[in-house]
């Protein structure tokens, strides 16, 4: 080959070796950039009153003297729109009940938009439920609802033979000739003054407990059951995965059972999920009655036995790579064998071990299928230290999928699903980071 | 050492923080079963924890697995869409369970379509073809003229049970080219971005993503589903292992109550008593 040719195929190779990590970075930013600008939409958005008004009265925040003022405010805008609905109330009466019929529905369908924005309107009796209890909280959302109260979606059913295609009819020209016409430039024009939407940072979103079932409040005790699932997983995980690494490479002879076990190893690592998690309901729940019901603790050992595996094959790399010198050099001072391991070999292999530790600790906060039958809950409080023997926990990876799917409002609630997203990307992100900066100060320590 | 000290200073310090609101043990109310059931298993909570104090958890895995877990002890109250079988009994009674049945609230089960379909309602025979695979187009029920696809739910469901007792009848299977979603609000979303497809859910899921149909010429509502004229009405349970006590009792009367009974119709199902 000449020369020419040799370097024309280095510099394609390079090229191809370049593109495929731009590739990649690509794909990276086209998966975490919309993770974290819609999850940042739960943390950082345009709140509105009534969204001051939950914080006050569910979590007992902000400047009570200040939000009086502002209720004050607002509701002089909306005793108008409220003035207008008593107006026609009263027209409606006067009305033939042919005419009545003929408002009923739409009137009934304004007033259920109306208290979307606003929340029960005068008369109405208390709601039982937050979602019902509250206006809108968020901004981009009211101007959603604004939509849905100035206009109609209508279904074009005039071709038979295709699906209808929808169409938004105006509301205004419904009500012609009523004193109701009024009520939607009115509300159009004064909605931010009846909501006076201000830019927010709820943090609260990362420390409160849910309220409603998702509508408001935060995802807490979904991060703190996550927490609580990976630590423990790691708990049981860590120590009897580094033992068994520890016979696999210093104590078992190489035979028949020695390989077995190895090869049951590496099978065990590429069992699906979801047979764990039904073996842990199975065995912890079902035979072992580790605890009454679902609990953090049985969930936390059906990881652990999940990621045992990887934990086991990581360290047994990290501990034959030590160098072979360093082993003889101990034993010919005269230290025993067990001696050795705990202070020559396992310090040397730490850093690899813990790489291990790391890629299962992700896994073990990311999984969902284990941790349906043995530890999630889709509603549950934040459970204390004292409870994870025997408490159901929420988790940020089982809620997730909850609220993308069963959820019975999941299209009203994105931005919740949305930051509980962000908020496991970022538990994760951090529960390596701190692995990896403890792995960094070890090894600069075994460095000297 | 100087490290591992430090970890377990780090570990010590977070227990400490979290203990802080270690609930007592046994003031603690586990439900698990249908999702159906789920919304008002999970407002009655948020409305039990701020009225008592008591934790309650909820998980919504259908039907089948109430069962299960009731069966095993594993939780205090099944949800479930239907009534216990007669082999889930048995295992009951085997295991030394003894459930007892307590009716929530009533549910008249929607047959959804998308609201861009033109059909408005249908007959039960006209339901019936069309599950079991004899109608296959929406042309054949007075619809557009496309392949209807039909969603079922898996066979852990209550609502699936329900759907074969109240609408198919025993013998009549399913035709297998059903697609099958695992959750009410799953099938409420396919339908919902499906133009041709069809589903049924629990009548506290219906939204304006989707449209409710009439069945043999009744509408879906809270008259109809009381009185039993909606033809595929159905009650909604709560199991629990033997007469209910205590906090159990608490939880399960909650519908007797004027609170109770406004959560249920507010989050769309109907009031029993």
């Amino acid at each position: 080959m000449n020369l020419g040719t040799r370097k024309l195929l280095d510099r394609s190779f390079t090229a191809l070796g370049i593109g495929s990590i731009v590739i990649m970075g690509l794909a990276l930013l086209v998966v975490l950039a919309p993770i974290v600008s819609k999850g940042v939409g739960a943390l950082v958005f345009r709140e509105t009153i009534e969204h001051r008004k939950l914080l006050s009265t569910e979590f007992h925040r902000g400047d009570g003297r200040e939000l009086e003022k502002e209720i004050a405010l607002s509701n002089g805008y909306r005793q108008k729109a409220f003035d207008m609905l008593a107006v026609f109330d009263q027209e409606l009466e006067q009305m033939t009940p042919e005419r009545q019929e003929q408002y009923r529905e739409s009137y009934d369908q304004v007033k259920t938009a109306l208290r979307g924005l606003l929340g029960p309107l005068p008369g109405d009796t208390d709601p039982e439920l937050a979602r019902n209890r509250y206006g809108q909280t968020r901004w981009d959302k009211a101007e959603e609802k604004l939509r849905e109260l100035l206009y109609e979606q209508k279904w074009d059913y005039s071709n038979p033979d295709v699906i209808a295609k929808p169409y938004d009819v105006s509301r205004a020209p419904g009500f012609a000739g009523t004193s109701l016409v009024r009520l939607f430039p009115y509300v159009e024009q004064n909605l931010d003054k009846m909501l006076l939407p201000e830019w927010t940072f709820y943090w609260g979103f990362i420390t409160d407990s849910s309220i409603d079932a998702h509508f408001f409040g935060g995802i807490w005790p979904e991060i703190q059951g996550t927490l609580f699932l990976a630590i423990g997983a790691m708990l049981f995980a860590f120590p009897l995965g580094v033992i068994a690494a520890v016979y696999f490479t210093e104590y078992a002879r190489d035979g028949f059972l020695t390989s077995m076990l190895r090869s049951a190893n590496s099978t065990l690592a590429g069992v699906p999920s979801i047979v764990f998690g039904l073996f842990g309901l199975a065995f912890f729940i079902n035979t072992l009655h580790v605890s009454e019901s679902k609990s953090v603790l049985a969930g936390s050992l059906t990881l652990a036995i999940m990621i045992l595996p990887t934990i086991i094959r990581a360290s047994e790399e990290a501990i034959l790579s030590v160098p072979k010198t360093y082993k003889e050099a101990s034993l010919g001072l005269g230290s025993t064998k067990w001696n050795t391991i705990m202070t020559v070999i396992l310090p040397a292999a730490l850093p690899g071990i813990l790489t291990g530790g790391v890629i299962s600790l992700g896994r073990a906060a990311g999984e969902t299928a284990p941790i349906i039958f043995t530890a999630a809950v889709s509603v549950g409080t934040a459970i204390g230290l004292g409870d994870v023997l025997s408490s159901p926990t929420p988790a940020l990876s089982w809620n997730i999928y909850n609220l993308a799917s069963e959820h019975e409002a999941a299209a009203q609630i994105r931005h919740v699903q949305y930051g509980m997203v962000l908020a496991l990307v970022t538990v994760v992100l951090l529960l390596n980071l701190s692995a990896v900066i403890l792995r960094a100060r070890i090894s600069k320590k075994l460095k000297g | 050492m100087k490290m591992f000290r430090k970890i377990m200073f780090g570990a010590a310090l977070m227990g400490l923080m979290a203990a802080g609101d270690a609930s007592a043990a046994g003031n603690r109310l586990v439900l698990d079963g249908s999702t159906t059931v789920g919304p008002i298993a999970k407002a009655f909570a948020a409305y039990f924890k701020k009225t008592t104090g008591v934790d309650v958890t909820v998980s919504e895995s259908g039907s089948g697995n109430g069962a299960k877990s009731l069966i095993n002890k594993t939780c205090d109250i099944a949800n479930m869409s239907r009534a216990m079988k007669d082999n889930e009994m048995a295992a009951a009674k085997s295991k030394g369970v003894n459930p007892v049945e307590n009716i929530v609230a009533l549910d008249g089960m929607a047959i959804i379509v998308h609201p861009g379909n033109r059909v408005n309602g249908l007959t039960r025979k006209q339901i019936r073809d069309i599950y079991s695979g004899q109608v296959t187009n929406w042309s054949q029920v007075g619809g557009p003229n496309a392949p209807i696809v039909m969603i079922q739910r898996e066979s852990n469901s209550g609502t699936q049970d329900s759907f074969k007792e109240l609408v198919m009848g025993k013998e009549l299977p399913i035709s297998k080219r059903a697609e099958t979603q695992a959750s009410n609000g799953a099938v409420k979303s396919r339908v919902a971005s499906t133009p041709t497809a069809i589903g049924f859910v629990g009548h506290g899921f219906i939204d304006s993503s989707v449209k409710a149909l009439d069945v043999d010429g009744v509408e879906a509502n809270v008259q109809t589903i009381k009185s039993g004229k909606y033809p595929i009405s159905r009650p909604l349970f709560m199991y629990t292992n033997g007469q209910p006590t205590g906090t159990v009792k608490q939880f399960i009367d909650l519908p007797k109550t004027e609170e109770g009974q406004k959560i249920i119709s507010e989050v769309g199902f109907v009031n029993r008593y």
